[in-house]
């Protein structure tokens, strides 16, 4: 089982690679949760085991980090040989969680942490610094985080809820918030201020502008217009107005 | 940029890939994107600040569930090729105008590319929900092979942008001003938008103007 483990923390980083609209990341866990699935009684060409992949490849949802705390539970009770409706309920109850506590820990979280600590590092020091520590900052807890979600899934099988409630977890969802409001809100002065260093009082006032509409745009006016979008209809504005 | 476009190309496949389909270890981020396309052209300068430009962007996106994102990754590696050998505000507005565009069309890529994986989902249904491993991984790999793909179109796409799109916009000095103008108000909004999605809550939005007050009195007085 150990190489099983292995081969399906290795294919963790693929989770995401056949996401599609239909069944959104559960050919993944089917994909993943393969290795594991081998040893059950009557090997690969078993009853068990295809029974077993047919029910990991069904519709699935999940943070791509933490959708191996499911992987490792559901091949474990497969072994332990629970009936398929309790696989099926597991599977379900744990679809939800598992997508809520990535999203908030990671997505809204560590990301923008990490984003605002590269975006500090490239003023004030140096774009190796930046990406260096950027990278640093985000894998750590990135591999920490995929590692233990595939052993405590697997250890804890059908208690895999519990391992939700974990004290580290909890910590972590109490403070990835905060600190991503506290970090963005110390970059965003500083890279503003460098990104206008050169710039005149009157072309401030344009970035000023520009800044207030957008927000008014995507908060009040118009929220699903993006900032991509945005941003291409201020490059066009801004090339009429220097071709005029 | 032509000498290293290889190399280039190579990068803006490995930062589309990294987006959703391997690893997800960020070097997707415009941050790193940028910075290292930079690296590669050797102006780091130039592609650190297209890249950070580019990450304010980013920082309003939330790639949750089913959402659609622009691939800012590529448009940050494109961004840097438009930019670098530009002087300051030349070369910022034109790279960052040309990396929205591409990490438009690599968002508009990533969502028919998981359409093309739904189809193909379909058609092995039956295979998938009797638990033939073949059709498991067949489905996968072909997934992945899509989005190498689509990675490689986006990059080509996004340098071919690079090279003939600083030529093609009809920029003077003040269009030029007009543009670097643009960005970083754009910029400026979009990370504003995204750190309100983020401090929805009342305590979240205190935690931020604690930060916000460090950063202005950083900028005062560092």
């Amino acid at each position: 089982m150990k190489r099983g483990m292995i081969r399906a923390g290795i294919r963790t980083l693929l989770i995401q690679a056949s996401w599609n609209y239909e069944r959104l990341v559960g050919v993944g866990v089917a994909f993943i949760s393969e290795p594991l699935l081998r040893d059950l009684p009557g090997g690969v060409e078993g009853e068990r085991y295809k029974a077993a992949l047919g029910r990991a490849a069904q519709h699935f949802n999940g943070h791509p980090y933490l959708v191996g705390l499911a992987v490792g539970a559901l091949a474990r009770v497969e072994h332990d040989g629970l009936p398929p409706e309790q696989i099926t309920r597991l599977r379900t109850a744990l679809t939800g969680p598992l997508g809520s506590v990535g999203d908030k820990l990671i997505w809204a979280g560590l990301l923008p942490v990490a984003s605002a600590v590269g975006l500090v590092l490239a003023v004030w020091s140096s774009p190796a610094a930046a990406v260096i520590a950027f990278l640093l900052v985000y894998n750590i807890v990135h591999f920490a985080l995929r590692g233990w979600a595939i052993k405590a899934g697997w250890s804890s099988g059908i208690e895999v809820g519990k391992r939700l409630g974990a004290p580290t977890l909890k910590l972590g969802l109490k403070v990835a918030g905060p600190l991503a409001a506290l970090t963005v809100g110390f970059a965003l002065p500083v890279v503003a201020a460098w990104l206008v260093r050169h710039v005149e009082a009157h072309e401030l006032a344009g970035v000023g502008l520009i800044a207030a509409v957008g927000v008014v745009l995507a908060r009040w006016v118009w929220p699903t217009l993006g900032a991509n979008r945005f941003g291409m209809a201020a490059v066009a504005v801004a090339l009429i107005l220097g071709w005029l | 940029m032509t000498e290293n476009l290889g190399w280039l190309m190579l990068w803006g496949v490995m930062v589309g890939l990294d987006l959703a389909s391997v690893m997800q270890t960020m070097i997707t981020r415009p941050l790193v994107a940028g910075a290292v396309a930079g690296f590669i052209l050797g102006d780091p300068v130039s592609g650190i600040t297209v890249g950070v430009v580019l990450e304010l962007f980013a920082l309003e996106v939330l790639p949750v569930g089913a959402s659609r994102y622009p691939d800012y990754g590529v448009g940050a590696v494109a961004a840097a090729a438009a930019a670098v050998g530009a002087p300051g505000v030349f070369g910022t507005g034109v790279g960052v105008a040309v990396g929205l565009v591409v990490a438009y069309l690599g968002g508009k890529a990533i969502h028919l590319v998981r359409v093309e994986n739904a189809e193909d989902v379909r058609r092995h249904r039956r295979q998938l929900d009797a638990g033939d491993s073949a059709a498991v991984v067949g489905v996968h790999l072909r997934s992945l092979g899509r989005d190498v793909l689509r990675a490689l179109i986006i990059a080509s796409v996004g340098l071919l942008l690079a090279g003939v799109g600083p030529l093609w916009i009809p920029l003077n000095l003040q269009g030029s001003i007009y543009l670097g103008i643009a960005m970083v108000g754009a910029a400026i909004a979009a990370a504003v938008t995204g750190v309100g999605r983020l401090t929805g809550r009342r305590s979240g939005l205190r935690w931020f103007v604690l930060g916000l007050a460090g950063g202005l009195a950083g900028v005062i007085f560092g």
